[in-house]
């Protein structure tokens, strides 16, 4: 896709978004404070209970440090939670302005779950701000230019690799009369192999051996561990090839799945 | 420029007994019944040339417009719009069409339209002096520049129709699909839509297909017409035709000093015409219609004067509407047999 067609695209969704102003301040300020709330206290009382200083490698203070980092960062991988559109496109009938248009609709999509990453970027700003007059941020160590750098790498890896999960999923649309259920299959899993929920250190041995050969730590995890500074290069780099392969793997299979779905296409409402 | 050869379309659609046991029953066994919309239309459109399709609520003038439009894939037959086959949605051809939907809002129903116009420029890559002005004349033409900066969805349906028009022809389609475009808009609004068109063939002569169930429509802007039928192709010809090869009938109007007795006229005028219903409204009129062949025009004005008392006499062509209706009907009572068992 173009660049001007990109840009444009872009700013129309980050705008329409940003109009939505109680959505953007009330409903992400309570759900951000409502999820910290749950795992300062979880975890204190967890830790409180065992008696240890440190599980599974992480101090108190670090675990609820992983939390904040995962949801305010989790937000920009999974941006608005508005890939729904895209199914609500093939039941209404929507799809049918983008097949006319000489432009792909993927591409149109992709960059519109662009714009709904904006608001989520001022989120983390502004709440990482607001919560680091909270807690202490000092084992965040040394975040340096090119932890920065890799960490924008992993966020960007992860945003794709759901794009794509997630625009598989909307795309059985075309066959069966209601994707939510899928959908919401498909965000429990993510979370919770992915580390949204809890850092994978916490499952067993072998079910991280498993689960670094899928997809789903790419998305949280990854991220948020690049962060804080505990991923070497080596792995780093080794994670970041596994991820590159089930986004061509996952790519490919969306390629296919739309390419069928549109046989399917209707195009009703008119 | 627009070319269809054979083309058919058949949908499945799940049939589901209607209430709560039958949903659970089709979650378990459904079953698919082919539903054939559009079975082997043939027909060409050429520059310049408006063409109307018409056909009763459900012949499949809608599913042609799509297949063409490259939105669905036929089941078999072939279609050419510009050199390519729509279906594999060439960029060089979608950037050449367009399509209007008066049934579907196509622009961002949250967008005002002045946002929707730029998101379409960068789109069709239009350039900027071109669609500044584009944008400019149109707006103008169509009486719509105050209402740009308004969100579509808060526009009335005849102006969001007309941004429709706007957005679909900023980039100069030479292939214009029109699926009724002027539905439910007023009559000052529809004549604003027609003359519009008409200018703007003028100006691209671009290829155009046009539906629309108000005959004004069809009139003022096709000089050729399709009429479609259950999916089958029953017409294809100059609009001037229609009337011709099958208006074998005159209308003839009368006013009466006083009612007679229908019935009894009936009976006498006999082979000379048929007294036509009274319209709507006019029931207990003093006014009378007939139908009479063409050759039987003076024998039937003479015998009416003769038997009634007349106030007033007219004789007319046959609305071409209503023979329109009279195809579509007459061939739905031909294959009312053949088909049976289909339905
Ligand atoms: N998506 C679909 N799935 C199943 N059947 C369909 C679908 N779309 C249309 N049909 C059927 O195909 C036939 C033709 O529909 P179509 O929309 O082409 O009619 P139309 O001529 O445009 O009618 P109208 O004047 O009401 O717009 C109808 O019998 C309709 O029920
Ligand atoms: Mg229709």
């Amino acid at each position: 896709m173009r660049a001007g067609l990109a840009l444009q695209v872009f700013s129309v969704e980050a705008r329409k978004l940003m109009s939505y102003r109680t959505d953007f301040w009330i409903n992400t300020v309570a759900v951000f404070a409502a999820k910290m709330v749950v795992a300062y206290y979880l975890w204190t009382a967890v830790f409180a209970e065992s008696g240890r200083t440190t599980i599974g490698g992480f101090t108190q203070d670090g675990m609820i440090l992983y939390y904040l980092l995962a949801i305010l960062i989790g937000r920009v991988v999974s941006g608005g939670e508005r890939q729904m559109s895209i199914s609500q496109d093939i039941y209404q009938g929507s799809l049918t302005r983008y097949l006319i248009y000489p432009t792909g609709y993927g591409a149109i999509k992709y960059v519109e779950h662009l714009g709904t990453l904006v608001p989520s970027l001022l989120q983390l700003v502004l709440f990482s701000g607001v919560a680091s007059l909270l807690f202490d941020f000092s084992q965040l160590g040394a975040v340096t230019f090119a932890s920065l750098l890799r960490t924008a790498v992993a966020v960007a890896v992860g945003n794709v690799l759901l794009f794509l999960m997630l625009y598989v999923i909307q795309g059985v649309a075309f066959w069966a009369d209601n994707v939510w259920s899928l959908q919401v299959m498909l965000r429990f899993i993510t979370s919770m192999l992915g580390g949204l929920m809890l850092p994978l250190d916490l499952f067993p041995a072998w079910a991280r051996q498993i689960l670094e050969i899928l997809p789903f730590q790419t998305l949280y995890y990854f991220p948020v561990m690049t962060l804080l500074g505990r991923i070497d290069t080596g792995e780093w780099l080794r994670t970041l090839a596994v991820a590159l392969v089930w986004c061509a793997m996952i790519g490919g299979v969306a390629h296919i799945v739309w390419r069928r779905g549109y046989r399917e296409y209707t195009g009703v409402g008119i | 420029m627009i070319q269809a050869e054979g083309l058919s379309k058949t949908f499945f659609v799940h049939r589901k007994e209607p209430g709560l046991w039958g949903s659970v029953k089709s979650l378990v066994k459904r079953t698919k019944e082919p539903r054939h919309a559009v079975r082997g239309v043939s027909f060409h459109v050429g520059p310049g040339e408006i063409v109307g399709l018409v056909g009763a609520n459900g012949a499949g003038k809608t599913t042609v417009v799509k297949m063409l439009a490259g939105i669905i894939v036929p089941t078999a037959g072939r279609a050419r719009v510009l050199g390519y086959d729509p279906w594999l949605r060439d960029n060089r051809m979608r950037a050449q069409i367009a399509l209007i939907m008066g049934q579907k809002a196509q622009l961002w129903w949250d967008l005002p339209a002045a946002d929707c116009f730029l998101l379409l420029r960068e789109i069709y890559q239009i350039p900027r002096q071109r669609f500044d002005e584009g944008l400019a004349y149109l707006a103008e033409t169509l009486d719509v520049d105050q209402q740009l900066n308004v969100q579509i969805r808060r526009l009335s349906l005849g102006e969001r129709m007309k941004m429709e028009l706007i957005a679909a022809l900023l980039h100069s389609p030479r292939v214009c699909f029109l699926d009724e475009p002027t539905i439910g808009l007023d009559l000052t609004a529809q004549r604003a839509i027609r003359e519009f068109l008409l200018r703007y063939r003028q100006d691209h002569q671009p290829a155009m297909l046009l539906t629309s169930h108000y005959m004004e429509d069809i009139e003022r802007l096709c000089k050729r017409i399709l009429i479609i039928r259950r999916g089958e192709l029953v017409f294809d010809g100059p609009l001037a035709e229609v009337a011709e090869r099958y208006a074998q009938h005159k209308m003839v109007a009368v006013e009466l000093s006083h009612e007679v007795d229908r019935q009894q006229l009936a009976r006498e005028l006999e082979g000379l015409g048929e007294i036509l219903p009274p319209e709507e409204g006019h029931e207990a009129d003093l006014g009378l219609r007939l139908r009479t062949p063409r050759a039987q025009v003076a024998a039937l004005a003479g015998r009416l004067l003769q038997l009634l008392p007349v106030t007033d006499l007219s004789i007319e062509e046959e609305e071409i509407g209503n023979i329109i209706a009279r195809i579509m009907q007459e061939r739905e009572d031909e294959n009312e047999n053949e088909e049976g068992d289909e339905e």
